[in-house]
């Protein structure tokens, strides 16, 4: 949340776990650099095509068991199953 | 004003260096994306592009000449050669100070640049080589074209992104028409792939990885391409009085800015760049018969594109062909433009139609006739060849039967 916060300079108390990106006027090369951020900290490498949003489903995200990023849970919950495998001890 | 027409045409293409590869490919839709080599591809995870394989630089220049040129400037010259060939004219000394030659670029010498910083910041080399700086510049291309050639008129290049050489054929186009120039010299070139550049490009999240698919419901992104295509503008009745072949006649260019967004395309500024392109043709959008469209195949372009050409042509947009050459091409950035306007002169030459390759499924949001597959013979009259650049910055061309 304080990435996403420090990306999109918005206040970390205007932000919540359910918040979806949409109402905080995300766009998709916000999405994009929160993306990179999140990679860069925490090194793991999250599989995001901007094209999921052609409206197939079958984006690399969703292929992946990522499911949705939409809202900040759901790209938390992202981030830390990724950090999982990354060392599942 | 002077009426221009295309009398020659050289590309440089993954489908082949002569019109006799290239055409039949996107007739056929013989797609070129496949699997690439490139230095330093190990941290990539991209594993598609379109890439020039068949290139060899020794069978067209002197060691020498070629150390001089990274490989966009040598694919720009080779393409430029064969233009003026293909156009049977002779540029006599007089001639020549009178062409003009102008080449747009998105990013110039990547090759020369991505093996100076791998030089520098991975193997600490304390010096580079000396002619890193005349080989990456984003003009250099026009010079070597120009010094190659010995074309001694107005020449400069165009950088605007993926739509450079699309500006740099509408800039030509106006140099001819006032008189500034008898003849031009007119196209893009861009040799991106790198490892530094693709892996630019996989930090956009736009790049698929299965293949490009404009217009499908099932596109999953653009793929990067490399190549180059030179036209060669005459003022007509000068064409005609030496019994030039004439591919076709450029009748107008536009050109508008979203002022907008880095990334995304604004369908407004795409659609001011068409009816801009109509009103400097005298045309109107009923008179279009064939569109060869930007169609990145990523989601947001394709859908942003049909918007902008629903808006332009209203109750004809249903009945106009528009195609994507960049399922065959890959997306060549500045070479692109070039690349599609000479498939754009020969669809009126050739009274064909090119197919978007590679598609699958209508996409709702894409309702236009996107010629899926399947090449069809048809009635072209007028033509318009569409690009529309990161930053907003879009150039349409509009041409007609000779």
């Amino acid at each position: 949340m304080r990435i996403i916060s420090r990306e999109l300079k918005i206040p970390v108390d205007r932000l919540s776990p359910g918040t979806a990106l949409q109402d905080l006027g995300v766009e998709s090369i916000d999405l994009i650099e929160i993306i990179f951020a999140l990679e860069e900290e925490f090194d793991i490498s999250i599989p995001y095509n901007a094209n999921e949003a052609a409206g197939t489903g079958k984006g690399e995200a969703s292929q992946n068991g990522l499911g949705k990023l939409e809202t900040i849970d759901q790209i938390a919950a992202a981030v830390s199953s990724l950090v999982d495998k990354k060392s599942p001890a | 004003m002077n009426r221009v027409v295309i009398t020659g045409i050289g590309v440089v293409s993954p489908v082949g260096c002569t019109l006799g590869e290239f055409w039949p490919a996107l007739v056929e839709g013989r797609s070129a994306i496949g699997p690439f080599s490139v230095s330093r591809s190990e941290r990539l995870t991209t594993r598609i592009a379109a890439q020039v394989s068949q290139f060899d630089p020794a069978l067209f220049f002197e060691p020498k000449q070629g150390a001089l040129m990274d490989r966009f400037a040598q694919f720009a010259v080779v393409a430029a050669r064969a233009a003026v060939q293909d156009s049977g004219l002779t540029i006599s000394d007089h001639l020549a100070l009178e062409t003009a030659t102008v080449i747009g670029s998105a990013s110039g010498g990547q090759t020369t640049m991505d093996d100076a910083y791998f030089r520098l910041y991975s193997e600490n080399a304390s010096r580079l080589h000396p002619l890193t700086v005349p080989r990456l510049m984003t003009s250099a291309a026009a010079s070597q074209v120009a010094m190659d050639l010995g074309l001694k008129g107005p020449a400069f290049c165009t950088s605007t992104a993926c739509a450079a050489g699309t500006h740099a054929i509408g800039m030509a186009f106006h140099l001819v028409r006032s008189g500034q120039a008898g003849i031009a010299v007119a196209g893009g070139a861009e040799a991106c792939l790198t490892a530094g550049t693709i892996k630019a490009w996989e930090s956009l999240r736009v790049l698929s990885q299965d293949t490009c698919r404009p217009f499908s419901r099932t596109r999953s992104g653009l793929v990067l391409g490399e190549g180059a295509a030179v036209l060669l503008l005459e003022e007509r009745a000068q064409a005609l009085a030496r019994g030039a072949r004439v591919y076709a006649e450029i009748l107008g260019f536009g050109m508008t800015a979203d002022a907008y967004d880095i990334t995304a395309s604004d369908p407004d500024g795409a659609a001011r760049a068409m009816r801009a392109a109509l009103r400097d043709a005298r045309r109107n959008p009923g008179d279009v018969d064939y569109v060869n469209a930007h169609g990145t195949a990523t989601a947001q372009n394709d859908r942003s594109e049909t918007t902008a050409l629903r808006a332009v042509f209203g109750q004809d947009a249903g009945r106009i062909a528009v195609s994507s050459s960049k399922a065959v091409l890959g997306h060549g950035l500045g070479a692109a433009g070039a690349l599609e306007m000479a498939v754009t002169a020969l669809a009126i030459h050739e009274q064909t139609i090119p197919p978007t390759a590679n598609f699958q499924e209508a996409d709702p949001d894409c309702d236009l006739d996107v010629v899926p597959n399947v090449a069809r013979q048809a009635d072209i009259n007028v033509a318009m060849s569409n690009s529309f650049a990161f930053g907003g910055l879009n150039a349409v061309l509009v041409a007609s039967r000779a």
